[in-house]
């Protein structure tokens, strides 16, 4: 059964003639532009305020909030990057909006430029994104060719050029002042904060990075009002958001919920519930940066900000990773291990070394090398890369890994336990609550003497 | 006396570890607390380049964050309460954690590593934990001995990417030849290959390279860095006068370094200066005074020499105009003096002199090049611009070299009578031609005091010279600018030590001993009995420029007078303190 969800960025995906601006207009395109151009800056970010709308990208942190940072009578230029480096493992929900309705996206963008004030606007676009990149820099010609980009458009004194850029495939290139280092030029390296990109971004210029999403956002709730935006979803969490859901599940897709859905119903009526009719096992709901969900924890967990942090994790991008009974979670946490050790930009010491060293560690673990010491190792370790670095990718690093072991500490103590000689079986069964009683003990004991 | 002094600042106040401090404002927390003796440990940090942030070494706790920050970055501000590695136990933890993760792909290399013994990996290392590692995992493999540049060699392995070098490069010669190469724990420094790292103070990388990634080919593996003496002093190539330390070994330059003042050179030099240091050191010395017999050099004393110098008085049959004094620009600023006295009181000639000199010959430098070094070959010629050398104060170089060219036409002239060569090139071996090669020979009465080497009776004269000295009738074998202690004035007048860093051969005889034996022999004494040695002398200098009619620029100059202040104090023992130059 299909729960029947607000339709705010998917209503017209499904058709395949959308990339075109014609069909674009034909279905509603266009107008809410129109609309903003009639209105001040200032009435368009308090318009969005009031709607309520969080990023997207993966903080949630609020839209109108963020552009009222941006520091107005400088003399310098204000740019607005879109941040459309969708890297975060699981997530591809961006994708979708760009190779079906590039031009939601241009009109976002166009609607978060005025009310900023910015004429020149960027969107940086993952390099792997070939087919988004194209139909998105097709758009954008069609949209200078009818007058709708460029200088004066629709007749009043607003301009604006919008170039795509494409990254080189650095994940870091999407946390917001790495994309800015990249796009200046430079090797794609975070900043050190402050200064806020608000203030001293782009070519030293207050700059405004947005997600995707959240400026596709924007034409709904200027068209509509941001209090039937605000209307939808829970309090705190207003609006829809894209999941893009991944993993052991039957029917693999972005979808588009309201927040403050129901987790396990997403699973079972979007998601067409674990594949082959398995048990669920553990979901990962924003993104691989974000601790892991056991199955038993699932239970009244809504798909909203606050909901999903009380069950202790974060409703971050939408990348949703779904797990069933097969899953081996040592091998899982060194997958994840192995991107961020290989995508650590090298800039700062705590993540350069500490990315390597965690995969190395979770690897020999898995690889049946492990010792009683590594978990107590582990957790050190990853107690002195979070919150230690220049962003966020030191604390993106070591959550998984930490919650893998806090969730799952069985499955790796039972492979150091196999490591050290102590008996498995082949059949599938656990270890005796004895057994991994005196394993735990031991690596306690050993711990205390490292 | 310091910019920083001058302009009127606003000071904050702050505390660290519980201790009230007040700096300027904007002064970051690293200075703040060195300030009150903390010792922040860095390794990305660097006071003339800009914040990269990256060691993450300098953590502390500032009251009211939400979590660490660093230092660097952190500019004090007032009522801030700061914890360091002193108080806080979280902050020890942090800066001993971030240690961890450099050692634990650095490799095991200080056996034969040229910074083990002044690395701060190894420092902090017995500060914050000396315990076994708990790496036990394949150390990551990078390149090793990568020439990055005619001088620089890198190595990937040892490198902590704290990219001092990259904004070096960026930053002060804007050449920008480095570049952080790839990522995570594969992140390397590197140069394009057609651009190597080969700007004019290509050697500053090394320097500032805080572990043992980057090493002069020249000098690497030359020597265990405790089996050298290091002594303070400054650079001899030009009139900039570049703070330096240089490592010596067994009487060998083992390895000259920039040492921090931020008013003369920040802690930086140029690689003709560095790598150049030892060619004021001449292989060949000699070992005795020589005496011009016909057509060859005898080895002879130093008495019988001076006693043969005796025909540079003044007589009825010489006139004041017969006698050119070349003086070399590498002498000591006592010793400039001290000719200067000479001039004055033994051969009665009056300031500005018309009949000596100080060789200078000004030099074409490219832009870069001009942001230290000084068009000039001539350290210490200030000195001689001082007492009476010439008048011209603010054109000093073209009114020095048009001197000393107005003295070399005289002697090519043949109306020079006597001539006096005091210290290294007081003619340039470069002016030294056929017919000035005559010239000289022609001169009847010629003295030359020289640390380069002769060995009497092996040269025949006029066959290839290797220098204006070696025509001299008289020839006093005399001490290098590296075997002296002294004091130097580098072109914007700031006093600074030079140190002896190689002992002088037996036989040689300072520039200043020889003059006052000759003065003496030619009726006249410029010093008292008791001034016996370097630093007596300075003292006897100072006590006698209170009352000189030394001449200084009024305004325009950042010193004052250098020389007031240290014969007000009174003070006898003489230091250097690292970023305010020369205190007495």
């Amino acid at each position: 059964m299909q729960t029947n969800h607000h339709k705010i960025l998917t209503a017209n995906v499904h058709h395949l003639d959308q990339h075109l601006l014609s069909k674009y207009e034909e279905r509603g395109g266009y107008q809410a532009i129109r609309k903003v151009l009639k209105q001040t800056p200032e009435e368009v970010i308090q318009e969005v305020k009031a709607s309520g709308l969080r990023g997207r990208g993966g903080a949630g942190f609020p839209t109108g909030m963020k552009w009222g940072f941006v520091p107005k009578n400088l003399g310098k230029p204000i740019y607005l990057l879109n941040n459309a480096d969708e890297s975060e493992p699981g997530t591809f929900k961006d994708r979708l909006l760009m190779e079906r309705d590039p031009h939601l996206c241009i009109e976002g963008m166009m609607i978060a430029a005025w009310a900023l004030g910015a004429n020149w606007s960027c969107l940086y676009i993952r390099g792997e994104y070939g087919y988004p990149a194209v139909r998105m820099e097709q758009a954008i010609e069609e949209a200078y060719k009818k007058g709708y980009l460029g200088k004066n458009i629709f007749g009043t004194t607003f301009s604006l050029d919008i170039v795509v850029h494409r990254g080189a495939g650095a994940y870091i290139c999407g946390e917001e002042t790495g994309l800015i280092e990249s796009l200046e030029g430079n090797k794609g390296q975070p900043r050190l904060k402050p200064p806020f990109p608000a203030v001293v971004g782009l070519y030293g210029c207050p700059t405004v990075v947005n997600n995707t999403e959240t400026l596709a956002t924007l034409p709904w709730i200027i068209l509509n009002g941001a209090s039937a935006y605000a209307k939808i979803g829970t309090e705190k969490s207003a609006g829809t958001k894209l999941f893009s859901a991944s993993g052991h599940i039957n029917k693999p897709g972005v979808y588009e919920v309201d927040l403050g859905y129901s987790l396990l119903d997403f699973i079972n009526n979007e998601c067409g519930g674990i594949r082959g009719g398995k048990k669920l096992k553990a979901v990962i709901p924003g993104g691989s940066s974000v601790q892991v969900l056991r199955a038993d924890e699932l239970e009244g967990v809504k798909l909203d900000y606050e909901s999903i942090k009380g069950a202790g994790s974060m409703l971050g991008s939408g990348g949703f990773m779904v797990m069933d009974e097969s899953t081996d979670m040592v091998e899982a946490c060194l997958n994840l291990q192995h991107f961020y050790s290989h995508e650590s930009c090298g800039q700062c010491t705590p993540c350069r070394e500490g990315a390597n060293w965690v995969q190395k560690i979770v690897g020999r673990i898995y690889d049946g090398a492990g010792t009683y010491s590594d978990i107590p190792l582990l957790k050190s370790v990853t107690s002195q890369i979070a919150g230690h670095t220049i962003c966020p990718f030191g604390d993106a690093l070591v959550t998984p890994v930490l919650s893998f072991i806090e969730k799952f500490p069985e499955e790796f103590n039972t492979r150091i336990a196999q490591a050290n000689g102590i008996p498995t079986f082949n059949t599938g069964e656990e270890l005796s609550s004895q057994v991994l009683d005196a394993v735990s003990e031991n690596a306690k004991n050993v711990a205390a003497n490292v | 006396m310091s910019e920083s002094m001058t302009k009127a600042q606003e000071l904050v106040n702050l505390q660290i570890d519980g201790k009230n401090v007040s700096v300027p404002k904007g002064t970051n927390l690293i200075e703040a607390a060195k300030s009150i003796g903390v010792e922040i440990p860095f390794y990305c940090y660097h006071k003339h380049l800009s914040i990269a942030g990256n060691c993450r070494m300098c953590q502390v706790e500032v009251e009211g964050a939400p979590k660490l920050t660093i230092a660097c970055n952190t500019a004090a501000s007032e009522g801030m309460k700061v914890k360091t590695q002193e108080t806080s136990e979280q902050v020890k933890e942090a800066q001993r954690a971030t240690l961890e993760f450099l050692l634990i792909n650095h490799p095991l290399d200080c056996t034969v590593c040229d910074q083990a013994g002044h690395c701060k990996l190894q420092d902090y290392y017995y500060d914050y934990n000396a315990k076994a590692s708990r790496f036990i995992e394949e150390k990551s493999k990078k390149i090793k001995a990568e020439k990055l540049g005619e001088e620089v060699i890198y190595d990937g392995e040892r490198c902590i990417v704290c990219t001092r070098c990259v904004r070096f490069c960026d930053e002060y010669t804007e050449t920008g030849e480095l570049s952080v190469l790839n990522r995570g724990d594969r992140t390397v420094i590197a140069v394009n290959e057609d651009r190597p790292l080969n700007n004019p103070f290509s050697g500053c990388t090394v320097d500032l390279c805080p572990v043992g990634a980057l090493t002069h080919s020249r000098w690497r593996f030359n020597s265990r860095i405790w089996y050298t003496g290091s002594e303070d002093t400054i650079c001899t190539g030009c009139s900039t006068g570049c703070n330096i330390s240089v490592h010596v070994r067994d009487d060998k330059i083992i390895q000259v370094k920039g040492r921090l003042n931020s008013e003369v050179n920040q802690e930086w030099m140029c690689d003709e200066g560095r790598y150049g240091f030892d060619r004021f050191q001449p292989k060949e010395r000699s070992k005795t005074p020589l005496i011009q017999k016909g057509n060859y050099l005898e080895e002879s004393n130093l008495t019988s020499v001076i006693q043969s110098a005796k025909s540079f008085a003044n007589t009825s049959e010489s006139s004041p105009s017969d006698i050119a004094v070349f003086v070399s620009p590498f002498l000591t600023t006592e010793e400039i003096w001290l000719t200067s006295e000479f001039l004055k009181n033994t051969l009665k000639q009056s300031a500005p002199y018309q009949q000596a000199a100080i060789q200078l010959r000004t030099r074409k430098l490219t832009k870069l090049e001009s942001k230290l070094i000084s068009p000039d070959y001539a350290p210490n010629a200030r000195s001689g611009n001082l007492f009476g050398f010439t008048g011209d104060l603010t054109d000093w170089r073209a009114s020095l070299e048009a001197q000393y060219d107005r003295l070399l036409a005289q002697l090519r002239a043949g109306v020079i009578k006597r001539l006096i060569l005091i210290g290294d090139q007081a003619i340039l071996d470069s002016d030294l031609d056929q017919e000035l090669t005559q010239s000289i020979l022609a001169v009847p009465n010629s003295l030359a005091l020289t640390p380069r080497g002769l060995v009497g009776g092996e040269i025949v004269l006029g066959d290839a010279p290797v220098g204006a000295h070696q025509l001299c009738k008289l020839i006093i074998p005399t001490q290098t600018v590296h075997e002296k202690n002294g004091v130097m004035l580098n072109k914007d007048f700031r006093l600074q030590r030079l140190k002896a860093l190689i002992s002088p051969p037996n036989g040689s005889y300072p520039e200043w001993l020889v003059l006052q034996r000759l003065a003496r022999e030619l009726g006249s004494s410029i010093l008292p009995d008791n001034v016996t040695d370097e630093r007596t002398l300075f003292l006897h200098m100072l006590s006698k420029l209170e009352t000189s009619d030394m001449k200084f620029p009024s305004g325009g100059f950042k010193n004052d007078n250098p020389f007031k202040e240290l014969s007000n104090s009174g003070s006898a023992s003489l230091r250097v303190i690292g970023d305010n130059g020369f205190v007495l």
